[in-house]
């Protein structure tokens, strides 16, 4: 279990008015303990704890009984579970999340596979799905380009008769 | 010659870089006592801290069979606290008020499939903390023994909705979806566990009368006599890695027949009684309907799916003339041999081998479509289902709420290093039918065949079982419809107090009694929560939880919240409407800091392929009929290695065998192989093919011999089946022959002729030969 570094807090949120993490946070905008982060995003705090670790949320400003989290932590978990909804894994999500605004260096690559179905059709699918998915995606791949294999037949064959 | 495994030393050294291996758990340990009808173990999780900050560990584990948590024990340096049993909300609340206060707390939580997470929050930077977690679990009962199953690891499973990925060379992550299995958090999947922690075993045997014989297909074993009856029985060679589980067989001398009994703390009498299957007797001959569902998904590939195909085929060799049956193999789809039930005709039986040569190992594992369609094909006549699988299916409430519908008996036959045997349990249990589970380096074949010649024809249906003369005895949960050939009737009850009466049984056409005597010995409590903990496991298993339903079924889901709630604070056990917490305050605890959070990892299971849940980036093999993929854009992958590492599986075990035991294990192998052999050869009549009628029976007498000379009979043996349906054959043949009536007699009384009766040919000589070799009283 090494969940890579986390990214620097500054580089991940898209946020500019973002606040430094010591300092004069209080006061200047609203702050959660990870109890209140909890209850207003639904998450389970220990479910929280295991984001921070993983490096998909930065840990919170401060330390001790003066830990608190910002508004941007709450745009960050709603974004984990947008991405969530839409069928990412957390380690893809890290790379989504993390990746983008890295300054250094290339982001992290991710691999897809192109299948070319016809000379003018080509599908996408990411690379390393599990493998009874892969054989869903390839099952329907194949009836899509038997389909478009047979159309063009057709119009092959009604350019004929013109 | 004794040879012991060099890498029996476990050192916290990473195998491949040299590195010190971090690890949040070091030592998983399993201790306690197995008893006739379960076990009360006591499993030490030893925890340690090499972060500088404190560490919340989750380790993520399965539940064996008919198994409850019943409390645990944190020590540490300085304390020593015992668990508190809470609504599940109210637990976590406790957990969560003690870490922010920067205590030491504990939570074990139940999620659905039987899953639990163990959560230990604040461990100090170098503390060494141990929590020791009661559990009662069931055993697999047979007429002459047992078998005891614990996961030392979790078998990543299939489900339609999970994700899966390899996320680091040889590292497997599974994701479930959170409205079925909300905060669960599954630990990562290592494809080598050598890196991993140390697992090992004590326990103590205890059964009445002798035992014969203690063995494991699993783990090498060291066998110490204990005090009084019980046996010690402990990892021999000192520690394992996390990659399979513990699989203990028991074999006693006489049978597990009996009754345990005990009174409680409150006083009242408790009791498990184990009744012989042949307490009911024959069973009956009628034709039956069977349908045999074979499970082809990815996971299954190698030799397991190689051996139930060959079991299959010995099995269709078992059927009768006027039986039917059916085939279906899944996998994500459904393959169905012929579409309706067939006649047991050589013809289809042929065709029907012909469909299985084409049935290879490859995509998820549909489960409850596979049972549905198997269900379809017996239609209203019902009949029963033998199932072969891994069972290695997440959401398996779902599966179980499918597979009650229909009104047919599921059989199930489990094989894996890390099968989900509790799953297989209930799956059979509730349907009516009988499971058994196997390892992957057994024979799957043989215990098929037996398991087979149960099917269909119970010893007892419609049984009705009584308490006489026990002042408030209740039976709970209820005894099963039917009881199978081999395969013990148990019991669980209580009483008011010490009693003495009989349980009387009622069945269609007999019945029969045994006496019950309820004493007052310590076992008492033991006896209660065992109980607790089938009756809780089979609740669990009707709590779908979380699915869109109708007003109807959430009503029945409120009801078996509120039944599971009472029945956990009754008998003290956990489940998922109530968890274990403890929270313990040392001195010097600091308020607020966020402790760092791991999630210790498992291995995979030792047979089970690491590319069949979890691929890399990398070439798809072509598959005919969708276009090729033409290139890959970006590959994260590191040069390809070996995905799945044998090196431990290589290794010889602790011992190796002396040279004249292989042999003779060589020997009883290939007389195994022989007789599935004969057994798939035989014609639906019950008898050998041949050209003539005489030349038929020659060999149905010479496949009769080679049975009996393999130890099988009429009833018992896995080929009895086939023993009585070559005598069938042969008592309409007694026209051929005066020999062969003197068979059928030598046969009817377990006895054999000596030679090497699979090598020899019908001929004309043949008559003479047996006669010479049939004993003199007989002749």
């Amino acid at each position: 279990m090494t969940p890579g570094p986390a990214p620097a807090f500054s580089t991940v949120l898209d946020s500019d008015k973002f606040l430094p993490y010591a300092g004069d946070v209080r006061g200047r905008e609203k702050l959660f303990s990870l109890q209140e982060l909890a209850a207003e995003t639904g998450l389970p705090a220990r479910t929280i704890r295991f984001y921070i670790a993983r490096g998909l949320l930065p840990g919170p400003a401060g330390a001790g009984r003066g830990a608190a989290y910002a508004s941007e932590h709450l745009a960050r978990l709603r974004a984990i579970r947008k991405l969530q909804a839409k069928g990412l894994m957390l380690a893809e999500i890290a790379r989504e999340l993390g990746g983008a605004k890295l300054e250094a260096g290339l982001p992290e690559p991710s691999a897809w596979w192109s299948y070319s179905l016809q000379e003018d059709v080509v599908v996408w699918v990411r690379a390393g799905l599990s493998p009874w998915r892969t054989r869903q995606v390839r099952t329907l791949l194949a009836e899509l380009a038997s389909r478009l294999g047979a159309e063009a037949q057709e119009e092959e064959k009604d350019d004929g008769n013109d | 010659m004794a040879t012991i495994s060099v890498a029996t030393r476990f050192v916290p050294v990473a195998a491949k870089t040299d590195t010190e291996v971090r690890l949040a758990m070091q030592r998983l340990w399993l201790t306690g006592r197995i008893l006739p009808v379960g076990a009360r173990l006591q499993v030490h999780h030893t925890f340690r801290s090499s972060e500088e900050k404190p560490l919340e560990v989750i380790y993520a584990f399965g539940l064996p069979r008919d198994a409850a948590l019943r409390r645990f024990r944190v020590r540490g340096e300085g304390f020593s606290v015992r668990s508190e049993l809470k609504p599940v909300e109210e637990a976590v609340k406790a957990y969560e008020a003690g870490l922010a206060a920067g205590h030491l707390s504990t939570l074990a939580r139940q999620y659905g499939d039987g899953l639990v997470n163990l959560t230990l929050g604040n461990i100090r930077p170098g503390e060494t903390v141990t929590v020791v977690l009661e559990v009662l679990a069931g055993v697999e009962t047979h007429d002459d023994g047992l078998r005891f199953r614990f996961p030392f690891t979790l078998a990543p499973c299939y489900h339609g909705k999970a994700r899966a990925a390899e996320v680091a060379p040889g590292v497997g992550e599974l994701e479930l979806p959170e409205d079925e299995f909300g905060d669960l958090i599954l630990p990562r999947f290592a494809a080598d566990a050598s890196d991993l922690h140390e697992v090992g075993f004590d326990l103590r045997l205890a059964m009445p009368g002798s035992i014969r014989e203690i063995a494991s297909p699993s783990h090498p074993l060291r066998i110490e006599q204990a005090d009084g009856s019980a046996s010690r029985v402990l990892l021999a060679t000192g520690r394992e890695v996390p990659d399979r589980d513990l699989v203990l067989d028991v074999r006693t001398r006489n049978g597990l027949e009996g009754v345990l009994s005990g009174l409680d703390t409150e006083g009242h009498g408790r009791f498990a009684a184990v009744v012989p299957s042949r307490t009911f007797g024959e069973r009956s001959e009628a034709p039956r309907q069977v349908v045999f569902v074979l499970d082809r998904s990815g996971s299954m590939s190698g030799a397991p799916i190689k051996q139930a195909r060959r079991a299959l085929e010995a099995c269709l060799g078992a059927l009768a003339p006027d039986d039917r049956f059916g085939l279906v193999a899944f996998d994500d789809r459904i393959e169905v041999f012929r579409g309706s039930l067939v006649e047991g005709s050589a013809e289809s039986r042929e065709q029907a081998r012909e469909f299985l040569r084409g049935v290879d190992a490859r995509g998820g594992t549909e489960l409850a479509a596979g049972i549905s369609e198997a269900a379809g094909l017996l239609g209203r006549g019902g009949g029963d289902i033998l199932v072969l699988t891994d069972g290695q299916v997440f959401g398996t409430e779902r599966i179980l709420a499918k597979a009650r519908d229909p009104g047919v008996r599921i059989h199930c036959l489990g094989i894996g290093s890390a099968s989900q045997d509790r799953f297989l349990a209930l799956l059979a249990r509730e349907t009516g039918g009988v499971s058994r589970f196997l390892t992957p380096r057994e024979r799957v074949d043989l215990p098929v065949v037996d398991l087979f010649a149960s099917i269909g024809r119970p010893v007892a249906a419609g049984l009705e079982v009584k308490l006489e003369g026990i002042a408030g005895g209740r039976i709970a949960p209820e005894p099963p419809p039917a009881v199978f050939a081999c395969r013990p009737l148990v019991l669980f009850g209580e009483s008011d107090g010490a009693a003495e009466g009989r349980l009387a049984f009622a069945w269609d056409g007999g019945k029969a009694a045994v006496p019950l005597q309820i004493c007052a010995s310590p076992l008492g409590e033991t006896l209660r929560v065992l109980q607790g903990a089938r009756l809780i496991t089979d609740l669990e298993s009707r709590w779908t939880g979380g699915e869109e339903s109708g007003a109807a079924v959430r009503r029945e889901e409120q009801r078996v919240d509120r039944k599971l709630e009472e029945l956990s604070r009754a008998y003290g056990l956990a489940s998922r409407r109530l968890a274990l917490v403890a929270v313990v305050e040392r001195a010097g605890d600091q308020p607020g800091e966020l402790p760092k959070t791991q999630v210790v990892p498992v291995g995979m299971p030792q047979d089970t392929a690491f590319a069949s849940y979890f691929r890399r980036p990398g070439p798809a093999p072509s598959v005919a009929a969708a276009p090729g993929p033409v290139g890959v854009l970006w590959s994260l992958a590191e040069p390809a290695r070996a995905l799945f590492s044998r090196r431990r599986a290589a290794e010889p075990l602790a011992y190796e065998a002396a040279p004249a035991a292989m042999a003779e294990l060589e020997v009883y192998e290939k007389a195994a192989d022989t007789l599935l052999e004969l057994a798939a050869r035989m014609e639906p009549d019950g008898g050998m093919p041949g050209t003539t009628e005489e030349e038929r029976v020659q060999a149905t007498i010479l496949a009769l011999l080679s049975f009996l000379a393999g130890g099988n009979t009429e009833n018992s043996g896995a080929f009895r089946s086939h023993v009585r349906r070559l005598l069938a054959f042969l008592e309409d043949a007694l026209h051929i022959h005066p020999v062969v009536s003197r068979i059928i007699t030598l046969a009817r009384q377990g006895r054999t002729l000596e030679g090497d009766w699979p090598a020899r040919q019908p001929g004309p000589k043949l008559w003479a030969q047996l006669e010479a070799e049939i004993p003199a009283e007989l002749r």
